[in-house]
C-alpha cells in the first residue's frame, strides 16, 4: 500500500518543478574502427523542444542510445542540471527524469497497456502482488492530465500503431520524465497522427518538459522545433533555428545540395507487364491489410507508390513475390497469372525484386558476394552443370556485375556482410537486373544508403525503365516517389486512393497520404 | 478498433484444417472403441471395475464394492462420448483442443482396459482397478510436474532448457547417494536441488554469458550427465553399495482428506515429494501470473530489450530463473529416484524430454503443465498396465506409446501453441 | 612457449584452435574426474600433510593414475612403441601392433559417415539429433536384407547398403515431414523418435521375421557372407578394419562436393544461413527440409548398416544402444569439426580413438569406458563456447559472430 501511495504523488509532483536542463559535451563513442559519435555537444533547455536532424546512420540514435545509457561513451559526459552523470543502464537513466520513445516500440505485445507502463517500477500489494488498480488509476490520471487517451487494459498487441506509440510516451511520463527522447517516431504514423503527435509534443512542451526528437523529415523540424541540431556522419555540423529553409537544412544534412529532381528522357509507356485486379491481404495476425487494390505497371514506366509505412505496402510487395497469401484477387505479370504462385514459378516469370529488408530477405550475410549475386538462379544455366554448380561461371559473373554495378569490394569472395549498407543493395540490384526480367519491383529501394548509392540507384531504375522495363517502386519518402515515379499510386489503409502525376504536387499527394480523394 | 478486436480473436481460433484434423483423429477414436472394443466384444462380456486401494484395504474406513458392467454397451457408451468430443472440436474450433484430445486418449485406453479385462476373456486378471490405476500414474505425473515446471521457470524467462533429462539424472544419483548415506530425504532433496542448480548454472552461464547455441549446450548436458552418472555408478555406486541403498520415500497420508473413496488415497496419501510439488505449481503460478517478479520474469522472456529499458536486468533475471528451473528439476530426479529406488544408469528414460512436451502441451503455464503432466502419467501407466491383461499387442508397441504421444503433441497435431517470443533467443546488449 | 606463440598464431587464422584448446580442457576435466573417483589418489591426497614429502608422493600417485589412464587410451587405439619398434626391427608380429589402429579405423568408419549425416543436417539449420534411431534403422533393414535375401556377393553388398539407406531415409522422412508441414521442432521429435525406435528394434528382434532361429533372445539372424563387408586384410588377418572405410572415404567426398559443389547443398547452406532469404530466393523450405532429412537420414542409416556388416553381422536388443551409440557420438563429432568434411575426418578419428582406447583403459586400469563420453561432452561444451575457450587461454578475441545452429521453439 506504501508503494502505491509514493507513486501518485510522485505523480502530483511533475507539475510542481520546472523542466530539466540536459547537456551532452564531447561525447564519442567507436565501435571497432568506426566511429559513430564524434565530439558531441549540445543543450536542451526546459520546455524546449530539440530537434536532432540527421540522415539515417549519421549517429542518432547511438548518440540517444548513450544519454538513456543502453550504451556508453567513450569520451565526454553528459550534465543534468550543472551535475555530471553517469548512467550504468538505461533503468538509471529512467530513475533520473529521461524517457525514450524508441523506434521499435519496447513494448511487451502480449502485456495490457497497464502493464507496458508500470513494468519495471510496479506499484504493488501484500506478497509482492502487482497492484493493477493502482497502476490503471495512475494511468487514468496521465491520460486526462496530458490528452494522451487509452485502454489500460488492452492488450497493446491488439492497438493501433499510433495508440502503441501513445502507451510509449505515458509510460515514460509515468516514470516521470522531465526529458522526454522521441526516435524517428513519425515513421510509422498517418499524417493525422503526426499532427495529434505534434500537438501532444508541444503540450508537453509547455508542460516544462523538455524533448528532444529525432528525425531526418524536414518539414517535421521546422514545423515544431525551437531549435535544431544537424548532425552528419557522426559529427555536429550545425545548430540553427526552426526559422531555418529547408534548402539550408538539406545542405548542411548531406554536406552538399542535393536536388532529389532525377533526369529522365520522355518514354512512350508499353502495354501494362504487371496487373493488380481486387487483390486482398491478410497480415500474420489475419487481419486483413490490403483491400481491393487493382494497379497496372506498364511497360517503360515508373509506378511508385507512396504512402506512409504500414498501410498495406510491404504486404502487397510480399504477396506480389510470392512471399505472402493473397486471399483474393488477381496478380498478373506478363500476361501471365502469378496469384499465390511459389516465389520461384514468379522468379522465373520475370519479376526482380528488391526486398524492402534486403539483410533479412535478399541477402545471405555470411555468404560471399559472388554466392550472393546467384542466390535465386543457381539451379541454371551457366551456373549449374546437372546437379554440380559451375564455380568458374560464378566467378566469372560476379567479376563482372561488381565492375558494372560498381560494388566497392576488395574481392569477390569477401561476405556480403562486411559491405556497407550502399553496396549491399547494389549487389541485389545487380543481381535482379542481371536476369531476363518483365517487371522491377524494388521496395525501399534507397533506405539507409548514402547520397552516392542513392543517386547510383536511381539512375540504374531510370535506366530499366528508359529500356522498356516496367518498374514498380515502394518508397514512404516521399521526395523519391515524386522524382522517380511516371505515375504515383497512393495507398492508404489497404486501398490505392488514387492513381496520379507526380506534377500534381507534393501538397495533394500529402493529403491523399492521410485518405482523401483526389479531385 | 473493435473491429480489429473482433478479428484477432477470430484469428487466434485454430485453422479450419487443423481444427478438422483433429476432430477427424478423435473422431476415429471414438469409432475404433466403440466398433472393436465395443460390438467386437461379445454380448455376454462383463467387465469388473474396483476401487479398494492395495495399500489401504486393510483398514479402510470405507469399501466400495466391485461395479460389473457389460462390456459391449459400456465401451459403446465411451466411444460415442469420444465421438462427441470430436464433433465438439469440429463444430466449435475451440481454442484449446489439446484438453478434449488428451480427454478422448484417457478414454480411450480405459475403453481399452475394459475390453481387455473382460470376462469370459483372455485375461488373467479380471478386472481393472480404478484406484490403483490412478495411483501408479500419479508417480510418474509428479516427476513429469517438476519436468515441466522447470521448463516453466526457464522458457518464461527466454532460455531453452533441453537439460532436464540430465538435471534429473544427477539429481536422481546424487539424491540416491544422499539418501543412502544420511537416511534423510531431506538432505537428499537438498543435494539433488542443489546439483540440478549448479547444472542451470551451467546452462545459463553458457546460455547467457558466451550466447552458445541453447539446445546443443543442453543435449550436451544430458549427454554429460548420461555418462557421468553412469560413471560414477560403476567407480562409486557398484564398489560402494551402501552408496546406493535403494531407499524409497515413505507416503504420509492427510488426516481425514485421505479417507476420501477412491481420491483419498490417490491424492492425500503420497510422500511429500508429491505435495511439495503441487506447492511449488501453485507457488510459481502465483509468482508468475500475480507477483512483480513475474511480470518481470515473462517480459524478458518476450521481449528483452524492453524490460532492459525499464532497467530490469535482463541476465540477471535469466541467470535466477535457470538456475531455479535446475533446482527443481534436480529435485524432480530426487523425486523420481524416491519412488523407484536404486539409481541406475538412464533410468530416467526420456521422462526429461517428456516433461517438455508437457510444458508444450500445458501452453508453458504452470497449471496446464499440470494437467499435461496428469494425462502424460495416466496414458503412460495405463499403456504399461496393459501388459499384465495379455492384451494382444505385443509390449515393446505399447513401450512407444508416451513417445509417440509426446511427438503429436510438438508436432502440434493437436493444436498449435504460442511460446515466448523470445524463448531460445540469445540476448545481447546493444 | 614457441608452441604457445604457434597456438595463438594458429588461433587467429581460424577455428581449428578453438576445437585444439577445447581437447585439451576436455583431457585436464578427464583427469580431474578420474583424480576425484580413485580411491589411490584421493588417500595420498588425504595424508598430504603428515609429512613434508608426502606432497610429491602424492602428485606422484596423482600423475601415475591420470597417466595409466591416458597411456592406455593411446596404447588401445594408436598401439605401443615397444611393439611398433619390435615389429619395425624384426619384421614379425605387425598384426598384433596395428590391431589397436584397425579397430580405431574400424570405430571410425560408420562414426564419420553419421557424422556426414548430421553435419549436412547442422549447415541446413537443422539439428538431426534422431541419426543414431536412423542409424539403427539402417542395421536393421540391412540386417533383414543381408539374411532374407540371398544374392550373389556382386549385387548383395550393394543391395543391402541401399537397404540400410532407404531404412536410415525412412527414419528421417519421419522427422522432415512433421517439420516441414506441422512446424515439429525436429529436436523434440527425433530424441522421442531414438526411444521408439529402441522398442522398434526389440520388437523386431523377437520376431519370428527377424529373430535368430533357434534362440529366445533379442538376436537377429546372421547375414550371409555374400552381404558382409569382408576385412580389409582379409578374413584369416584378424583385423577388423572393412572396406567400409572405402565407403565412408566416399561419403566424406560426397559430403564435401554436396555442400561446396551442387546446386542442392547449395539451397541448404542457404536455407541454413538465413531462411528468410531463401524463401525470397525461390528455394522451396518444406522441400528442402525433407531432402535434407533424407539424406541425412540415409546417411544415418548406412553409419548403422556398415556398423553391422563389418563388425556384428547381425543386429541385438543392444545395437548402437547407450555408450554404443555412434549417431550420437557423430553430433560431438560434428561440432567439433566444425561442420566441415575435412574436420569431420579428423573428428572421428580422434573420438573413435577415444571410444577404442577407452576400453583398453577400462580394461587395464579399470576406469569405465564412460570417462570416453564424459571428455567428449566437455569438449563440445567449450567448442559450442568459443569466447569462453579464448578467455580461458587469454587468446585474442577475434569477433567471431556466434551461429546458431538452432532455433527455439518460436519458429
Amino acid at each position: 500500500m506504501k508503494k502505491t501511495r509514493v507513486l501518485v504523488t510522485r505523480v502530483f509532483f511533475v507539475t510542481t518543478i520546472t523542466g530539466m536542463r540536459v547537456e551532452l559535451r564531447g561525447v564519442t563513442k567507436r565501435f571497432g574502427s568506426f566511429t559513430a559519435n564524434n565530439q558531441i555537444s549540445l543543450t536542451v533547455e526546459p520546455g524546449q523542444i530539440h530537434c536532432l536532424l540527421g540522415e539515417n546512420g549519421a549517429g542518432k540514435s547511438t548518440l540517444m542510445n548513450i544519454l538513456f545509457g543502453m550504451l556508453h561513451a567513450e569520451e565526454g559526459e553528459i550534465v543534468i542540471d550543472g551535475q555530471a552523470v553517469r548512467f550504468a543502464d538505461s533503468g538509471e537513466a529512467v530513475r533520473r527524469g529521461i524517457g525514450m520513445v524508441h523506434q521499435h516500440f519496447m513494448l511487451v505485445p502480449v502485456f495490457t497497456v497497464a502493464e507496458n507502463v508500470v513494468l519495471g517500477f510496479e506499484p504493488t500489494k501484500s506478497l509482492g502482488r502487482v497492484n493493477h488498480r493502482a497502476a490503471n488509476d495512475m494511468i487514468h490520471e496521465l491520460s486526462s492530465r496530458f490528452g494522451l487517451d487509452v485502454d489500460p487494459d488492452a492488450l497493446v498487441e491488439n492497438l493501433s500503431v499510433g495508440l502503441q506509440q501513445r502507451v510509449e510516451i505515458l509510460k515514460a511520463l509515468s516514470h516521470d520524465a522531465e526529458l522526454l527522447i522521441l526516435d524517428e517516431p513519425t515513421a510509422v504514423l498517418t499524417p493525422q497522427e503526426i499532427e495529434s503527435l505534434m500537438a501532444i509534443m508541444r503540450s508537453l512542451a509547455s508542460a516544462g518538459k523538455s524533448i528532444l526528437f529525432i528525425t531526418h523529415k524536414l518539414k517535421e523540424v521546422q514545423a515544431v522545433g525551437d531549435v535544431i541540431t544537424v548532425i552528419r556522419h557522426g559529427e555536429v555540423v550545425g545548430s540553427v533555428p526552426a526559422t531555418t529553409s529547408e534548402a539550408d537544412l538539406a545542405t548542411l544534412m548531406v554536406g552538399r545540395d542535393v536536388s532529389f529532381s532525377v533526369t529522365k528522357e520522355v518514354v512512350e509507356a508499353g502495354p501494362a507487364v504487371l496487373s493488380l485486379r481486387d487483390v486482398v491481404i491478410r497480415d500474420d495476425r489475419g487481419i486483413s491489410v490490403v483491400n481491393g487494390v487493382s494497379l497496372d505497371v506498364n511497360g517503360g514506366q515508373i509506378m511508385a507508390i507512396a504512402g506512409v509505412q504500414g498501410n498495406g505496402q510491404t504486404e502487397l510487395v510480399e504477396a506480389i513475390a510470392g512471399l505472402r497469401h493473397v486471399e483474393s484477387g488477381t496478380i498478373t505479370l506478363g500476361g501471365r497469372d502469378i496469384t499465390n504462385k511459389t516465389p520461384r514459378q514468379i522468379l522465373d516469370a520475370g519479376l526482380g525484386h528488391v526486398p524492402e529488408d534486403r539483410q533479412r530477405d535478399g541477402l545471405v550475410l555470411s555468404m560471399s558476394i559472388e554466392d550472393n549475386l546467384v542466390l535465386n538462379t543457381a539451379h541454371f544455366r551457366p551456373f549449374a552443370k546437372g546437379w554440380s554448380r559451375n564455380l568458374p561461371a560464378v566467378s566469372s559473373n560476379a567479376a563482372d556485375l561488381v565492375e558494372r554495378f560498381d560494388v566497392r569490394t576488395t574481392s569477390i569472395t569477401a561476405d556480403v556482410g562486411s559491405l556497407s549498407g550502399g553496396n549491399q543493395q547494389k549487389v541485389i540490384v545487380a543481381r535482379e537486373l542481371s536476369r531476363p526480367l518483365t517487371c522491377f519491383m524494388a521496395a525501399q529501394p534507397t533506405r539507409g544508403l548514402d547520397v552516392g548509392s542513392i543517386e547510383y540507384v536511381h539512375r540504374q531504375i531510370v535506366e530499366q525503365r528508359n529500356q522498356g522495363l516496367g518498374v514498380l517502386i515502394v518508397s514512404s519518402e516521399l521526395d523519391e516517389v515524386l522524382s522517380l515515379g511516371d505515375r504515383v499510386a497512393v495507398m492508404f489503409s489497404g486501398q490505392v486512393v488514387g492513381v496520379v502525376d507526380p506534377q500534381v504536387g507534393r501538397e495533394t499527394i500529402g493529403l491523399m497520404m492521410a485518405g482523401a480523394k483526389p479531385e | 478498433m473493435s473491429v480489429e478486436t473482433v478479428e484477432v480473436t477470430k484469428a487466434l481460433k485454430q485453422p479450419h484444417g487443423r481444427s478438422r484434423v483433429i476432430a477427424g483423429i478423435i473422431v476415429g477414436l471414438g469409432l475404433f472403441v466403440a466398433l472393436v472394443f465395443g460390438l467386437g466384444s461379445s454380448g455376454r462380456a462383463k467387465s469388473q471395475f474396483t476401487f479398494s486401494p492395495v495399500n489401504l484395504s486393510s483398514n479402510a474406513p470405507w469399501h466400495l464394492g466391485a461395479l460389473t458392467v457389460n462390456t459391449r454397451g459400456w465401451n459403446v457408451v465411451l466411444g460415442v462420448l469420444i465421438i462427441a468430443l470430436g464433433t465438439e472440436v469440429w463444430v466449435r474450433r475451440p481454442r484449446a483442443p489439446m484438453l478434449r484430445f488428451g480427454l478422448s486418449s484417457i478414454i480411450f485406453l480405459f475403453a481399452l482396459l475394459f475390453w481387455a479385462c473382460r470376462t469370459p476373456g483372455p485375461s488373467q486378471i479380471p478386472f481393472v482397478n480404478l484406484t490403483a490405476t490412478l495411483a501408479g500414474s500419479v508417480g510418474i505425473a509428479m516427476v513429469l510436474m517438476y519436468g515441466s515446471l522447470s521448463g516453466v521457470l526457464c522458457e518464461r524467462a527466454g532460455v531453452v532448457n533441453i537439460a532436464i533429462e540430465g538435471q534429473f539424472l544427477g539429481g536422481a544419483f546424487f539424491g540416491s547417494m544422499v539418501v543412502s548415506v544420511t537416511n534423510s530425504f531431506l538432505y537428499a532433496a537438498l543435494a539433488g536441488a542443489l546439483f540440478g542448480a549448479l547444472l542451470g548454472w551451467l546452462l545459463a552461464f553458457l546460455a547467457i554469458r558466451y550466447m552458445s547455441d541453447q539446445v546443443i549446450v543442453g543435449v550436451v548436458i544430458v549427454t554429460m550427465m548420461a555418462s557421468l552418472s553412469s560413471y560414477l555408478n560403476l567407480q562409486v555406486l557398484t564398489p560402494y553399495p551402501n552408496f546406493n541403498l535403494g531407499n524409497t520415500a515413505s507416503t504420509t497420508g492427510i488426516p481425514l482428506l485421505d479417507k476420501i473413496p477412491v481420491l483419498g488415497p490417490v491424492l492425500f496419501n503420497e510422500t511429500w515429494f508429491f505435495y511439495l510439488a503441487v506447492a511449488l505449481v501453485a507457488l510459481v503460478s502465483f509468482g508468475l501470473f500475480k507477483t512483480r517478479w513475474g511480470l518481470r520474469v515473462r517480459a524478458v522472456g518476450e521481449h528483452p530489450k524492453a524490460a532492459e529499458s525499464v532497467g530490469i536486468n535482463v541476465a540477471r533475471t535469466r541467470y535466477r530463473n535457470v538456475i531455479m528451473g535446475g533446482a527443481v528439476a534436480g529435485l524432480g530426479g530426487v523425486a523420481f529416484m524416491a519412488t523407484q529406488g536404486q539409481f541406475q544408469p538412464g533410468y530416467t528414460s526420456g521422462l526429461g524430454y517428456v516433461a517438455l512436451a508437457a510444458l508444450i502441451f500445458g501452453r508453458w503455464k504452470p497449471s496446464g503443465a499440470v494437467v499435461a503432466s496428469i494425462l502424460f502419467g495416466l496414458s503412460a501407466f495405463l499403456a504399461n498396465g496393459l501388459q499384465s491383461y495379455s492384451v494382444p499387442v505385443s509390449s515393446e508397441i505399447i513401450g512407444m506409446f508416451p513417445y509417440i504421444i509426446t511427438i503429436a503433441v510438438v508436432a502440434g497435431l493437436i493444436g498449435r501453441v504460442r511460446p515466448p517470443a523470445a524463448d531460445g533467443v540469445p540476448f545481447k546488449r546493444s | 612457449m614457441k608452441i604457445w606463440n604457434f597456438l595463438k598464431r594458429l588461433n587467429a587464422r581460424g577455428p581449428a584452435a578453438t576445437a585444439f584448446f577445447a581437447l585439451i580442457l576436455g583431457f585436464i576435466i578427464g583427469a580431474l574426474v578420474i583424480i576425484a573417483t580413485t580411491a589411490v589418489v584421493l588417500n595420498a591426497w588425504r595424508h598430504v600433510f603428515s609429512s613434508p614429502t608426502a606432497i610429491f608422493s602424492a602428485l606422484k600417485v596423482t600423475f601415475d593414475n591420470v597417466g595409466a589412464a591416458y597411456r592406455a587410451i593411446f596404447i588401445g587405439a594408436v598401439g605401443s612403441p615397444s611393439a611398433y619398434s619390435h615389429s619395425i626391427t624384426t619384421g614379425q608380429g605387425w598384426t598384433n601392433t596395428i590391431d589397436p589402429l584397425s579397430e580405431t579405423l574400424t570405430y571410425a568408419t560408420p562414426l564419420a559417415i553419421a557424422s556426414i549425416a548430421v553435419c549436412i543436417a547442422f549447415r541446413t539449420g537443422i539439428f538431426n539429433i534422431g541419426a543414431n534411431g536412423q542409424a539403427i534403422l539402417g542395421g536393421i533393414a540391412g540386417a533383414w536384407a543381408g539374411s532374407m535375401v540371398h544374392l550373389p556377393t556382386a549385387l548383395h553388398i550393394p543391395f543391402t547398403l541401399i537397404l540400410g539407406v532407404l531404412g536410415g531415409a525412412l527414419g528421417g522422412l519421419i522427422p522432415g515431414v512433421l517439420k516441414a508441414y506441422a512446424g515439429a521442432h525436429e529436436v523434440i521429435v527425433t530424441l522421442m523418435l531414438n526411444y521408439i525406435i529402441a522398442f522398434f528394434l526389440l520388437y523386431v528382434t523377437l520376431s519370428t521375421a527377424l529373430q535368430q532361429p533357434g534362440q529366445a533372445n533379442d538376436i537377429s539372424r546372421t547375414i550371409d557372407g555374400s552381404a558382409v563387408l569382408p576385412p580389409i586384410f582379409g578374413t584369416g588377418s584378424g583385423l577388423r578394419v572393412s572396406y567400409g572405410l572405402f565407403i565412408a572415404a566416399a561419403v566424406v567426398l560426397f559430403g564435401w562436393w554436396f555442400l561446396n559443389r551442387s546446386t542442392l547443398g547449395f539451397d541448404f547452406r542457404i536455407t541454413g544461413a538465413n531462411p528468410h532469404a531463401a524463401r525470397a530466393a525461390g528455394i522451396n523450405a518444406r522441400r528442402v527440409i525433407i531432402f535434407v532429412f533424407l539424406i541425412s537420414g540415409g546417411l544415418a542409416g548406412l553409419a548403422g548398416e556398415v556398423q553391422m556388416a563389418s563388425t556384428t553381422h547381425f543386429v541385438d536388443g543392444g545395437f548402437l544402444i547407450g555408450s554404443a551409440g555412434v549417431g550420437f557420438t557423430a553430433i560431438t563429432v560434428a561440432l567439433l569439426g566444425r561442420n566441415e568434411p575435412m574436420g569431420i575426418v579428423w573428428g572421428s578419428l580422434l573420438f573413435a580413438a577415444l571410444n577404442v582406447g577407452g576400453r583398453t583403459m577400462q580394461a587395464s586400469t579399470g576406469i569405465p569406458l564412460d570417462l570416453a563420453a564424459i571428455i567428449q561432452s566437455i569438449v563440445v561444451l567449450f567448442v559450442a563456447s568459443p569466447v569462453l575457450v579464448k578467455e580461458i587461454f587469454r587468446l585474442h578475441t577475434t569477433t567471431e559472430a556466434v551461429q546458431l545452429a538452432t532455433k527455439g521453439w518460436g519458429q
